[in-house]
């Protein structure tokens, strides 16, 4: 079957806070709000309903005022163990592990993408490069053929 | 010598890029792809062997059978779109981990 190394992500990483507050700060839109999205951003989170299917909308805000909306549903929620999202555009599915370990937790993020969506975002990206060109060579034939007129 | 062709312009044909779309859901017969153009079946040979050449497919035997399987590693651009997501999400976590490192504090020393 097909090679799953170039549409996977993995992200470890141990927190240094106990298992009940890591799944606290996850699963409260409130707390959420406050650290989910890029730095200097902040976010609305509309609806949350941590069930296998629930949704979870929320709207991220940037910076300079643009506003990213963004879907996703539940899969899998086991309490202090997993969460499991779909995400939509660019589709992905990611699901987090916790694991306890004293006064620490192990969190586990594991994400994968949709093949054919990445392919399309890659071609989408290079054909957007090459109209750019494409218009530049027009550009400058256009001015070429302007001078020699004037000439 | 076979000149190594270049990635964007494998893709930058639109029946190739159909054919690497069709083989990324899973492996195809490769006559299996071939009807389902309306172009000659050698045009789409010479498709697959582009393809192929590019390392962008995989020829795999089985029996008297040819199947295309997708292969995906020579499209570097891929990892760097892929790397931006895990910068965006490795910063998510430095977040999380600073917004507990507060949290913690605050319960400290009591709300």
């Amino acid at each position: 079957m097909e090679n799953n190394d170039t549409r996977e992500l993995l992200i470890t990483r141990t927190l240094n806070a106990p298992i009940e507050l890591v799944w606290e700060v996850w699963s409260n839109p409130e707390h959420i709000a406050k650290w989910w999205g890029p730095t200097g951003f902040t976010n609305t989170i509309t609806k949350m309903d941590m069930v296998a299917g629930g949704e979870w909308v929320l709207t991220m805000h940037g910076p300079d005022g643009t506003n990213y909306p963004g879907k996703h549903f539940f899969k899998e929620v086991i309490e202090f163990k997993r969460i499991c999202y779909e995400h939509f555009h660019p589709h992905f599915v990611a699901t987090i592990d916790f694991e306890a370990d004293g006064d620490q937790t192990h969190l586990t993020w594991h994400m994968v993408f949709d093949t054919t969506e990445i392919l399309q975002a890659v071609i989408k990206a290079h054909n957007a490069a090459e109209g750019l060109k494409q218009n530049i060579e027009k550009l400058s034939a256009y001015l070429a053929n302007k001078m020699n007129n004037h000439a | 010598m076979i000149q190594r062709r270049d990635v964007f312009q494998a893709i930058a044909d639109p029946t190739r890029r159909q054919i690497i779309s069709m083989v990324a859901e899973q492996p195809l017969n490769v006559n299996a792809i071939a009807d389902s153009f309306d172009v000659s079946r050698q045009a789409i040979s010479l498709h697959i062997k582009i393809l192929v050449e590019c390392e962008l497919l995989k020829i795999k035997k089985q029996g008297r059978e040819r199947y295309c399987e997708v292969q995906l590693d020579q499209l570097r651009e891929v990892d760097k779109w892929l790397a931006q997501y895990r910068k965006l999400f490795e910063k998510k976590l430095d977040n999380l981990e600073n917004y507990l490192e507060k949290l913690k504090q605050e319960r400290q020393h009591g709300k």
